[in-house]
């Protein structure tokens, strides 16, 4: 071939390739920024929030499923019945296979969640299933618990990410190779860069997964990540972004913005062991003296809602109590007065930058604290001695951090916990709400329980931190809100162009 | 020479021993450990406790450094707890993003700074040299990360010529990795270079007010020769002197041009273990990055002999 040939042959097949290129449709596939890796992708075995964005509902799944409106509803179970609300039975779906091609049986659902409550197990949320007495599989796809006693939170403990079905010959290798029945199969993990999935071809929902591949990519800061987008090199940032960024995405017509509402409320904690916090009126007067809209403000531009108690806006029994304490410094010297600080005092609050909200939130509190005199000191430190000092040893006067868990009223019953509150009263009405099974008479409880918090104010419910999530336009099915700490990619997927 | 060059292992061997020390207290020490991080805001104390116990973080630890130090003399650098991977094979795994990245800045760093350098020296004082001056004071004033991300605007979001971030591997060939390190490796060398300007500059010039390039230019020789034989050999210790703690800076130059870039080099990998407290790959990546740093200066130092044949070693 001479040369003149050779190129005219290369420049033939340049054409061809980039016509062909040109003209098929793009491949359904999807490239999403995480800011953090997992710490392993057993969700038996951790409970970060950057292990359930892969992992739940997208390779592994429970019996039930909490939706994107936060509705319990059929997954592995197509119907479940209890006639006495002590015994509960599931009807699996038939014809379900994990993704080593073996079928799901009643075994499997046994299995798991005898090995959950097995202490040896390490499972992070063992106590979520103390109520469960005889597991009892009646056939292959019917399945009984029998509870000791009468759990409220059964059927939501069954739908939570520590309760996903896994084959029990996979036990071994969760941690870097998950095995379940979602709508994606893993298929790599390139550690330090990013997590591979592809689309399960024998999903037990017809229609869905529509996308063939999601590929996570790690990308922690957050200038990074806007190149990425902006580049092309990533489609969606789900959790990465904060509200100065969305804000300049929103100005750009390629991309979507999704903000919704989210469980992770930001709060102020009080050490309620540590003086002063241990009397009510300076916690009630730390309240009156915040000006949450300004919070909200200065940390979210605006973004999110304010908040009254511990029930988010995404729970059944919210109630709005938002300003119940509003902001009133005359008021709140006027508490400050009666608890014997007239001229207020000096405290430290402690934040952990990793978190930039908290940093924020922190400077305009401090602001608005002065003014009744409070003189905060903010100190900075670093998440893993945050949790340390802070979290394990109650090692603080204040502190700010959102609490992501959905249903974690618990928390202000337990007075271990780390702003240790301790009230006999709610106390009482939480173990009353946990056997109740009653919805009115649920309901009322939960009413009774967010005026108490009102009431004792232990700690300061700033802001719901809202759901900001970017897209490329042309991408859709995203859950708007989040009721629980999830990133179900089955529905995502592009509109046809 | 023999002598010199066991008297430096055992040199070697010594900071090793004290580097691993050193960190393992320090890691130990700070609050926070791998349990507690793993576990979060949301796992219960019980569960945290019991993690922590199997784990192994509740004895002692010199019982705990003296196990790692067994593992470590026969080759085993223990398991990453984040990952669940041999730490060795971690290593393995990140470099080849650091050590590409590291080598195509340092030529990018030798490439600029040395030329400009020369000239800025045999320019002095005039416009030349001061706008080498300017340049190399830029350089140095322009933190690495923000000059990353102005990389990346300029070529990856407005001309779209390389990708923003992120490292497919060597498998697809060498250009679509190379094109992934090109930027962060310019970002890394452009810092470095700014301060081998300045030496090499100096350097130089400090040579050409020797008595012997005074001769040479009065018997006539030409500035060319005067200049690359007679001044630029002579002037080459300090370079390299230079030149070589650099190379060690490259390190923590990476740590945080690897997070601009998303790619999965060492450096990132060790800033992720010390805030997940993930003590045998901190360990790891430490003595790892120590050795490298040692093995080039000794390196250097036996370049000196050959830059200036009158250096011995004993």
């Amino acid at each position: 071939m001479t040369r003149r040939a050779l190129l005219a042959a290369l420049g033939a097949a340049v054409v061809l390739v980039g016509g062909v290129g040109a003209g098929a449709q793009a491949p359904p596939r999807l490239v999403v920024q995480a800011p953090t890796e997992p710490p392993g992708l057993d969700l038996t075995a951790t409970p970060a929030s950057a292990t359930a964005a892969v992992v739940f509902y997208n390779v592994q799944e429970g019996l039930v499923k909490i939706d994107r409106h936060g509705k319990l509803v059929p997954s592995l179970a197509e119907r479940w019945h209890t006639s006495d609300n002590r015994n509960y039975t599931f009807f699996l779906r038939k014809g379900v296979r994990f993704h080593n091609g073996r079928e799901l049986r009643a075994a499997d659902v046994k299995y798991v969640f005898e090995r959950a409550m097995n202490p040896e197990t390490k499972h992070p949320y063992r106590r979520d299933y103390d109520a469960i007495g005889d597991i009892i599989v009646k056939d292959d796809f019917t399945i009984t618990f029998a509870l000791k006693s009468l759990n409220a939170n059964f059927l939501h403990n069954v739908a939570r990410q520590g309760s996903v079905i896994y084959p029990r010959e996979a036990v071994e290798t969760l941690k870097s190779h998950p095995v379940g029945t979602g709508p994606f199969r893993f298929e790599e993990w390139v550690r330090g860069d990013r997590i591979v999935l592809v689309r399960n071809p024998d999903y037990h929902v017809k229609g869905v997964p529509r996308l063939d591949r999601v590929t996570f990519r790690f990308i922690a800061d957050p200038n990074a990540v806007l190149a990425a987008l902006k580049a092309g090199d990533v489609d969606a940032s789900l959790f990465g972004l904060g509200p100065e960024h969305v804000q300049d995405v929103r100005k750009d017509a390629r991309f979507q913005v999704i903000v919704g509402d989210t469980t992770n409320d930001v709060i102020l904690a009080m050490n309620n062991s540590r003086k002063p916090y241990g009397d009510v009126r300076v916690r009630r007067a730390i309240t009156h003296g915040i000006n949450k809209q300004d919070v909200l403000k200065g940390a979210m531009f605006g973004m999110g809602k304010v908040l009254g108690t511990n029930v988010d806006p995404l729970n059944p029994f919210y109630l709005d109590l938002s300003k119940a304490v509003p902001y009133d410094p005359a008021a709140a010297r006027k508490l400050l007065a009666e608890a014997g600080y007239p001229n207020g005092f000096d405290t430290v609050l402690k934040v952990a930058p990793q978190y930039y909200y908290t940093v924020r939130s922190g400077e305009v509190i401090a602001e608005n604290l002065k003014k009744i005199g409070v003189n905060v000191k903010i100190e900075q430190i670093e998440w893993g001695q945050w949790l340390a000092r802070v979290f394990r040893e109650s090692d603080f006067d204040l502190t700010i951090i959102g609490h992501a868990e959905a249903w974690d009223i618990k928390n202000y019953a337990n007075p271990k916990y780390y702003f240790r509150y301790d009230s006999a009263k709610f106390q009482d009405l939480f173990a009353r709400s946990e056997v109740t099974l009653d919805d009115t008479a649920r309901r009322a409880l939960f009413g009774e329980m967010q005026k108490l918090m009102v009431e004792d104010a232990p700690v300061v419910w700033l802001y719901m931190h809202p759901r900001l999530a970017v897209a490329k336009q042309g991408a859709q099915g995203f859950w708007k809100d989040l009721p629980v700490p999830a990133a179900d990619m089955s529905e995502v997927g592009w509109a046809t162009r | 020479m023999r002598r010199y060059v066991a008297r430096r292992v055992a040199a070697l061997v010594a900071t090793l021993f004290f580097v691993s020390a050193l960190v393992f207290v320090v890691i130990r020490v700070l609050p926070g450990d791998p349990a507690a991080l793993i576990m979060g805001t949301e796992g219960s104390p019980e569960a945290t406790e019991r993690l922590r116990e199997s784990m192994g973080l509740n004895r002692p630890l010199p019982v705990q450094y003296l196990e790692w130090l067994g593992g470590a003399l026969r080759g085993d650098l223990g398991r990453s707890i984040q990952y669940d991977l041999p730490v060795g094979e971690l290593i393995l795994t990140r470099l080849p993003v650091t050590l590409p990245l590291a080598l195509l800045a340092a030529t990018f760093m030798v490439a600029v700074a040395v030329p400009l350098g020369l000239y800025a020296a045999t320019h002095h004082r005039r416009a030349g040299d001061y706008l080498a001056m300017v340049v190399s004071q830029l350089g140095i004033s322009i933190p690495q990360f923000w000059s990353g991300l102005l990389l990346i605007l300029l070529f990856s979001v407005t001309l779209g010529w390389v990708r923003s971030g992120g490292f497919d591997g060597w498998s697809a060939g060498p250009w679509p990795a190379l094109r992934s390190l090109l930027l962060p490796a310019v970002a890394l060398g452009l810092f470095q270079a700014a301060v081998l300007v300045r030496a090499t500059r100096s350097a130089v010039l400090d040579v050409l007010r020797e008595d012997y390039v005074r001769t040479a230019r009065a018997k006539g020789v030409s500035e060319r020769l005067v200049v690359g034989k007679h001044t630029f050999r002579n002037a080459l210790i300090p370079i390299v002197t230079v030149a070589g703690l650099q190379l060690g800076q490259l390190m923590a130059g990476a740590i945080v041009l690897e997070s601009v870039f998303a790619l999965p080099g060492l450096g990132r990998l060790a800033l992720g273990a010390i805030s997940a407290r993930d003590l045998p790959v901190v360990q790891g990546v430490t003595l790892f990055v120590a050795s490298g740093i040692v093995v080039i200066n000794f390196v250097v130092d036996l370049a000196y002999g050959f830059l200036d044949p009158r250096i011995r070693y004993e």
